[in-house]
């Protein structure tokens, strides 16, 4: 089956932002996300940032990094409490697991700290188009190269991940078993996979490379850009608004809220 | 300068080219040409180009694999020498501009290029974006480019494609045209088609060439037969002055007017179309597949003036040399056990027990818009020593299906059984062993450093070692003809080469089945036969059984006596395939184009009055049912030329032989309701 990128096509009221204002939106998620220690106050732009998510129509794109959304908070619970000393009541005792209060909370700040990143960086791309990702960051003055490498980067992503399920069929047709043997048996039993993999991938960026050559495209020339969009009434308000709560954000951390 | 009042579109004069950098080139005076395989020859790919494209001509140029068309065409838009530095000498000028001295993307304003892999050239996120994409780059006002989408679009029949939808999800076919559409929104005074078919399926290569055509009949001058119908794609803009098209499939070939042939790395011939493509002598030397009908009616002795290039023309040809058509079956033909003549390649003609039998299988993806049927309950059996292929659309389920005979996917209901088993009891290595999968791509299985390595691996994981090992690797290596090359690096090797190192490393675990999922796509028309030659052989001579998925109707028509038609996962013809070729409705409800030699035959027999007359499949075929009662001229006693890449070959002595003793009319008329297929 073929690959898709993880822009879903609605028309939700965020989908109808300019790219710029999603962009800020998303942003002040991340900073409100990050700034605070204490994960109920991380909470809030994690909800919100879930909540969006699935009102665009983004479960599915959730749905796929899950399983690394939950190892996220399994494997906090044991990394970050080694960043923090104790502090508080114990709040977990099971078999080898001692949590005091203050590590249980420091770990799951740390955690959903970076699950703002993810869902609001999916939030981004659900409902953001390539292009006008592309043309968003060229609005906002930065050099067309990079913004251009960024969408193809997003672009080839999942045409990637479909050669990967190819080549894995054709080496277990071959006999190849991932499962078996010891950790350095498996480890390279994946030279098999990376390879073509890879080689599959440099051939067409040769290709590419020249095909887009072929199509006029030139970093060193104007272009014009179909369809860019520009600021309307709600964009200045989203964008206004984000732009307060990430004033806002910083100064209650400032004033010492959210600190553990 | 190019001169325009001279007509001339594209002057290339004493171009020597080398992909390698900073190699000191010879000139071309002391170059010659030098008829080695392309694979072997070192030194510049181009070897001093002389070349004039006509202005206002649909130009084709073809050539051997390695011969350099791809890098003739890569002069025409400065990606050489501008993005592929290389070794570089001589001049170019296209259209007022010395190439040499341009930027490519200078050239993109004047000069649009399509390439074969449509995957690589897609840019944008939706269809719009992808046909905007070529007149941004160009800064052309977003007012414009919204008109040219509209009318590109329908230039390439995708004016019913929402505008938002991603180009992932869309076909092949659909994929290309729109790559077509955003160069042709450029407006390009020249067109460069580098294969733009070679990835497609049958119906994605009709629907595209319906676009080149329609563009071409804008303001070329027509070649006959073409479509006339002129779309004036905008008022400015009215389709490109001048298309040049490097191809491999002569059908398409016959499409321009004007043809060049390449032959290592200079011009062999070029004139007009007609005149090229029945000048047999040069198509030979510089080793160009012979239009089949050409061919065969050299074989039977008509001079060249009077070849016919399209079936259309071939009763007229036969009538004027009094040549008379009779029907295979009619001629002394061996039967198969449907009872019509099995395949030219005499393949699968020796069935032994079962191996496969697929009884109701279903089977369905899961997708983000829900379960999507690909395999509806199909069943069929498949016998040892058995030559089956799988035919259909994109998407009807071909892959799937084949894809359960070696247990990389399980059905979701009935069942698949090998050798009186179901597959999903064996262990992957288990059935892995028994049934080989060639995947379509080779590049996505070639990893190691060597040859043997490689060859090896498969044989390896299955247990086997030391003397046994090498035996194996050593034989298959020799069965691929690679042997001696054990030791080389499989990715310096060309595509053909790596194609076969791929059925080398099936082969070395000596399997009952092989099942080849497109094997001859991206090949040239000398690899292509090279590689269905050993299919052929290995099944004749090992009995192997074979199950190819393949768009090639005319390796089907030579190499499968058996053919299964697939459509939404279900079968919908399974039987003899030269009773396949013989019903035109079902070929044209399922998109199948049959090869030029069958579409010859019918035009005979309906000329003849002989209405339900099975068709030939291969030029041998053709030309025994043609010589059968005429004069054979000396040529037809010839047999194969080794060295063609055509339609001759390894079995044409006997089919030959066979049409020398025909003796027509001996056999029983074969009534196609009555052949009884035994499934």
């Amino acid at each position: 089956m073929s690959a898709t990128s993880l822009y879903v096509d609605r028309g939700t009221w965020i989908h109808r932002l300019d790219a710029r204002s999603t962009l800020a939106f998303v942003l002040a998620i991340f900073v409100s996300g990050y700034i605070f220690d204490d994960p109920r106050f991380a909470a809030v732009p994690l909800v919100v940032a879930f909540v969006s998510l699935l009102a665009v129509g983004g479960w599915p794109n959730f749905k796929r990094l899950s399983p690394i959304v939950a190892a996220l908070f399994v494997v906090g619970l044991i990394v970050w409490p080694l960043f923090t000393g104790p502090g508080g009541p114990t709040v977990i005792d099971v078999g080898p697991l001692v949590l005091s209060e203050r590590e249980l909370l420091f770990a799951l700040g740390r955690s959903e700290r970076i699950a703002v990143f993810i869902v609001g960086g999916l939030l981004f791309v659900t409902t953001t188009s390539n292009e006008e990702i592309v043309s968003g960051m060229r609005q906002i003055g930065i050099p067309f190269a990079f913004c251009f490498a960024v969408g193809t980067a997003l672009r080839l992503f999942p045409t990637f991940i479909d050669a990967a399920g190819t080549v894995k069929q054709a080496q277990e047709a071959r006999g190849l078993d991932l499962s078996d043997g010891n950790l350095i048996e498996r480890l390279r039993s994946f030279v098999p996979l990376l390879v073509p993999v890879f080689m599959t991938a440099f051939r067409n960026v040769n290709t590419q490379s020249m095909a887009l050559e072929a199509r006029g495209f030139d970093t060193r020339r104007d272009r014009t850009f179909y369809g860019a969009s520009s600021m309307g009434g709600v964009d200045w308000v989203v964008t206004v608004a984000s732009l307060v709560v990430i004033v806002g954000v910083v100064g209650l951390r400032l004033a010492g809220y959210g600190t553990l | 300068m190019t001169d325009e009042e001279d007509g001339i579109a594209a002057r290339l004069r004493n171009v020597v080219f080398s992909y390698d950098r900073d190699e000191t080139l010879p000139d071309p005076e002391t170059l010659g040409t030098t008829d080695v395989d392309p694979d072997d020859r070192e030194g510049p790919v181009l070897r001093g180009v002389d070349l004039d494209v006509p202005a206002g001509s649909f130009t084709v140029v073809m050539g051997a694999s390695g011969g350099g068309k791809s890098t003739l065409l890569r002069t025409l838009n400065a990606i050489i020498p501008d993005f592929i530095t290389g070794s570089f000498d001589g001049d170019v000028d296209v259209l007022e501009r010395d190439v040499t001295a341009t930027r490519v993307s200078e050239m993109a304003t004047d000069v649009g290029m399509l390439l074969q892999d449509y995957e690589s050239q897609l840019f944008g996120t939706s269809v719009a974006a992808e046909v905007a994409f070529g007149p941004e780059n160009l800064a052309v006002p977003p007012t414009a480019i919204g008109d040219r989408i509209d009318d590109t679009l329908r230039l390439a029949g995708l004016e019913s494609l929402d505008r938002r939808r991603e180009p992932s999800g869309l076909s092949g076919g659909q994929k290309q045209r729109l790559v077509f559409a955003g160069v042709a929104a450029m407006h390009p005074r020249l067109l460069v088609l580098d294969e733009p078919t070679s990835d497609l399926d049958p119906s994605g290569t009709r629907e595209l060439l319906s676009a080149i055509g329609s563009l071409a009949g804008a303001n070329l001058d027509r070649s006959p037969g073409a479509s006339e119908t002129a779309v004036a794609a905008e008022a400015d803009w009215d389709g490109p002055e001048t298309i040049v098209m490097v191809t491999h499939k002569i059908e398409e070939a016959l499409l321009a007017d004007h043809a060049v042939l390449l032959q290592g790395g200079t011009v062999y011939r070029e004139g007009p179309a007609r005149e090229v493509f029945t000048d047999v002598e040069s198509l030979r030397a510089s080793r160009v597949a012979i239009p089949p009908l050409v061919e065969a009616f050299d074989r039977l002795g008509v001079p060249n003036e009077g070849l016919p290039l399209v079936p259309e023309e071939v009763p007229a040809a036969a009538d004027e040399h009094g040549l008379r058509w009779t029907p295979p079956g009619r001629v002394d033909t061996e039967q198969s056990e449907s009872g019509s003549p099995g395949a030219p390649a005499d393949t699968g003609t020796d069935l032994g027990d079962p191996v496969f039998e697929l009884e109701d299988v279903v089977y369905e993806y899961d997708t983000d818009r829900g379960p999507v049927r690909a395999v509806d309950g199909i069943s069929l059996t498949v016998r040892e020593g058995e030559v089956l292929a799988l035919v259909g659309h994109n998407g009807s389920g071909k892959t799937t299906l084949a894809k359960h005979l070696n247990g990389l996917h399980e059905p979701d209901a009935g069942s698949v059984r090998y050798d009186g088993r179901e597959v999903a009891d064996y262990s992957m290595s288990g059935i892995g062993r028994d049934v080989g999968y060639v995947f379509q791509n080779p590049d996505h299985q070639i990893f190691a450093d060597t040859v043997r390595e490689e060859v090896a691996f498969g044989p390896e994981n299955f247990g086997l070692e030391g003397e046994e090992l090498d035996r194996r690797v050593r034989e298959a290596l020799e069965t691929v003809e690679l042997d001696g090359l054990e030791d080389a690096d499989p990715f310096a090797f060309s595509k053909g080469q790596r194609q076969r190192v791929a059925l080398a490393g099936i082969l070395a675990t000596d399997p009952e089945v092989i099942v080849f999922d497109e094997p001859t796509t991206g090949l040239d028309a000398t690899q292509q036969e090279r590689f269905m030659q050993l299919v052929a052989t290995l099944n004749r001579e090992e009995s192997v059984t074979v199950v190819m998925v393949t768009h090639s109707m005319d390796t089907v028509a030579r190499y499968a006596p058996r053919t299964a038609v697939l459509k939404n996962g279900q079968v919908v013809f399974d039987g003899s395939t030269r009773e396949l070729f013989a019903d035109a409705d079902l070929l044209a409800d399922n998109d199948l184009q049959p090869p030029h030699v069958v579409e010859a035959s019918h035009e005979l027999a309906a000329a003849a009055g002989m209405d339900d007359a099975l068709p030939a499949l291969s030029i041998d075929e053709l030309v025994a049912g043609l010589g059968a009662e005429a004069d054979m001229g000396p040529e037809a006693d010839m047999g194969p030329e080794a060295d063609v890449g055509s339609g001759a070959d390894a079995d044409s002595e006997r089919d030959t032989d066979l049409g020398a003793d025909a003796d027509p009319g001996a056999d029983a008329d074969m009534d196609v309701d009555d052949a009884e297929v035994d499934r």
